[in-house]
């Protein structure tokens, strides 16, 4: 047991040692380019290292075509820049290099990839062909057609997980800004415990989601979660509460989307009510009493200080709020991922993450995240020109 | 009048209070109920022989503890290695003018609007050809980047703060670029450096979706995947899911209430002091 926790750290500590020389490996190897920028050094550099890299790919055994045009290009493209910088100004680009390979390898490499994918034939039956031999048949646009012919799922269609992405995007926003709000307008006028009350407001947000997600499901149990166990109570001490039809209701089996919806608000609420709570501390006491003098109800005075005073910080929480609950897939998957799990909840999203995984079907999903790539970026780029449109009239 | 409006008020948020704690009441509660009364109707917080057997049950029969550390050992590997990368790039975008300075920051804005949950699937497939999968080093490659972007912007908003004056002034010293950045920028940006660090660490430490799909082999899991292992069984394994969620719970809460100080003033001052 023992040993088991030490050779893992050794192993990780191996990769994490790897990961640093071979940054400053890349360090010293546009070092060397930026510093030796004559056209002369640049062709000798050039030939020299290609040498030294046909010697050592060839010892450990690694040296094939593509490896080695891939490397003469990345040599050819750095001695290029290198010339073009004639030595002066080199350093950013020093500085800039292993955060942008990093996130070339790992995220701009991976969306291309998924491109590619998506124009090819990877499903279950051909994956294995293609971890030993990298060979997929391309089918072209086959997998963006059938994304609105079949279904992303077992049943439900592209149209449907559409509309209710929408639903789900706008209905949770909504809940979240109101409920926020609400709570951080009586967070501002309470003198005492103040403090106490925000840090116990804000634990669905502090608390691991995996956590808070997995809990509250429990608790929509239809028989031992506590709002059942609630209604059930309730509808025994009225019998007029039993006639509306309160009472226990089957809540991951019958609403689903419901479920999610309401545990989402309760996780999201937290979020904007610091946020607004930040921005409501911003203003001045004195327009409140101006507008008192002048008359002005609780109302008036949110409606025409209140609101166009926090706009700056609200509009991009709301921004950042639609996002990510436009790409919320964790509440989802959790409440209805299991073996046998309802589909009736999915959204866009959580059906790519379920198309891919559990149905297996890589090439279909990656064709499916593109479109919905598209949409989500097509929804950002009106909110913002909107929104800059509409700060430019203020 | 005004008495009403305060009671009113404290009422309101009261019932605000309680609506946010009590799920983690009850999971406190589940945790501490005798094995035959895990399934009961029961709302009181405190039930009748309250035992800690789940919690010894959750170390006893589950691999509990490898998991903690399978997923402290990830989150410690990825962060540290995303903050080295974050913190040196983004001095670069704080302080130089260079060619490609505003593509580079527009494709760090570009990399913000591509779905989470989009490059699970070709991170995946990249991590199956390398023969990564269940393996903590797939895990590390998976996470590594995923909030690069994020980090190099607030470490760069907090570069901006910082006067430039104080480099000036060392190269004067004598000082090189890269030294004046490592001997002057570096120690001042501490409260930067381990926000950056916090929140690569929670990323981590909360991430469930690649997880599930690299690993599988129970010994290997984090413990967001045994978790959801436990409590998604078709015998739900109740006492023991609330047990492991409050032992993950409470530092987790703690460390956000002591942090969350520390990131206001942190994020908005930026000032000379060290």
């Amino acid at each position: 047991m023992n040993i088991d926790y030490i050779s893992a750290i050794g192993e990780v500590g191996v990769f994490v040692i790897f990961v640093i020389l071979s940054v400053v490996f890349i360090e010293f190897f546009l070092y060397l380019h930026f510093k030796l920028h004559k056209l002369k050094q640049l062709i000798i550099i050039f030939l020299l290292s290609t040498i030294i890299f046909i010697i050592i790919a060839k010892c450990l055994g690694i040296f094939t075509i593509k490896t080695f045009i891939y490397l003469v290009l990345i040599e050819f493209i750095t001695c290029f820049i290198s010339y073009k910088l004639n030595g002066k100004n080199y350093i950013p680009y020093l500085l800039v290099a292993p955060a942008f390979i990093g996130l070339a390898l790992l995220l701009l490499y991976p969306f291309a990839f998924e491109i590619y994918l998506s124009f090819t034939d990877l499903k279950l039956t051909t994956i294995f062909k293609w971890k030993d031999t990298g060979h997929i048949d391309f089918v072209w646009f086959k997998n963006y057609i059938n994304v609105f012919k079949l279904s992303p799922l077992s049943e439900t269609t592209f149209f449907d997980l559409f509309l209710r992405t929408l639903l789900w995007t706008f209905s949770n926003v909504f809940f979240h800004v109101l409920g926020g709000f609400i709570l951080a307008l009586l967070l501002i006028e309470t003198k005492k415990m103040k403090g106490i009350y925000r840090t116990f407001l804000v634990i669905p947000w502090a608390m691991p989601q995996v956590v808070a997600v997995l809990a509250l499901r429990g608790e929509f149990h239809s028989q031992y979660g506590f709002i059942n166990i609630l209604l059930n109570k309730l509808s025994e001490i009225s019998p007029f509460l039993s006639k509306l039809g309160v009472g226990p209701v089957n809540w991951l089996s019958d609403h689903p989307l419901l479920t999610c919806t309401l545990i989402n608000i309760w996780l999201g609420i937290p979020f904007m009510m610091v946020v607004i709570l930040g921005g409501l501390q911003s203003i001045s006491q004195s327009y409140y009493d101006a507008a008192s003098i002048d008359g002005a109800g609780y109302i008036q005075k949110i409606k025409y200080i209140t609101l166009p005073l926090i706009k700056p910080v609200l509009l991009p929480a709301i921004t950042l709020g639609t996002i990510w609950t436009f790409n919320n897939i964790n509440v989802i998957y959790l409440v209805t991922g299991q073996a046998g799990g309802t589909e009736r909840a999915d959204i866009l999203v959580s059906a790519l993450y379920k198309a891919a995984f559990v149905y297996n079907r890589y090439s279909y999903s990656a064709a499916f995240a593109m479109i919905v790539f598209l949409i989500l970026f097509i929804i950002t780029m009106i909110y913002s020109k909107t929104m800059s449109a509409k700060h430019e009239e203020l | 009048m005004k008495k009403v409006k305060v009671l009113f008020i404290h009422l309101l948020l009261i019932i605000g209070v309680i609506i946010t704690t009590y799920p983690l009441l009850r999971i406190f509660s589940v945790s501490i109920r005798p094995g035959d009364r895990i399934f009961s109707t029961d709302l009181s917080i405190i039930p009748q022989n309250a035992t800690f057997l789940s919690y010894l049950k959750l170390f006893k029969e589950t691999y509990f503890i490898k998991w903690i550390f399978n997923s402290l050992i990830i989150t410690f590997a990825t962060s540290f290695i995303g903050v080295i990368l974050a913190a040196t790039a983004a001095y670069a975008f704080s302080r130089y003018k260079f060619v490609g300075r505003k593509i580079g920051l527009l494709m760090l804005l570009f990399t913000q609007m591509i779905p989470a949950g989009m490059l699970i699937l070709p991170l995946y497939l990249m991590i199956m050809k390398l023969n990564l999968i269940n393996t903590y080093l797939g895990m590390i490659i998976a996470y590594s980047v995923s909030s690069l972007p994020f980090s190099i912007w607030i470490l760069k908003g907090y570069y901006d703060t910082i006067p430039r004056s104080l480099e000036e002034a060392a190269k004067v010293d004598g000082t090189s670029d890269i030294g004046a950045f490592y001997k002057i920028i570096l120690p001042l940006s501490k409260p930067a450096l381990s926000i950056a660090f916090l929140f690569n660490f929670t990323m981590a430490w909360n991430e469930y979706l690649v997880a599930r799909v690299v690993l599988y082999n129970p010994e290997r899991y984090t413990w967001t995947l045994g978790l959801f292992e436990l409590q998604g069984q078709f015998i739900t394994q109740w006492g023991m899911f609330a047990a492991g969620s409050i032992i993950i719970t409470i530092p987790v809460l703690i460390l956000f209430f002591y942090t969350s100080k520390y990131l206001v003033s942190g994020l908005t001052l930026g000032s000379v002091k060290g």
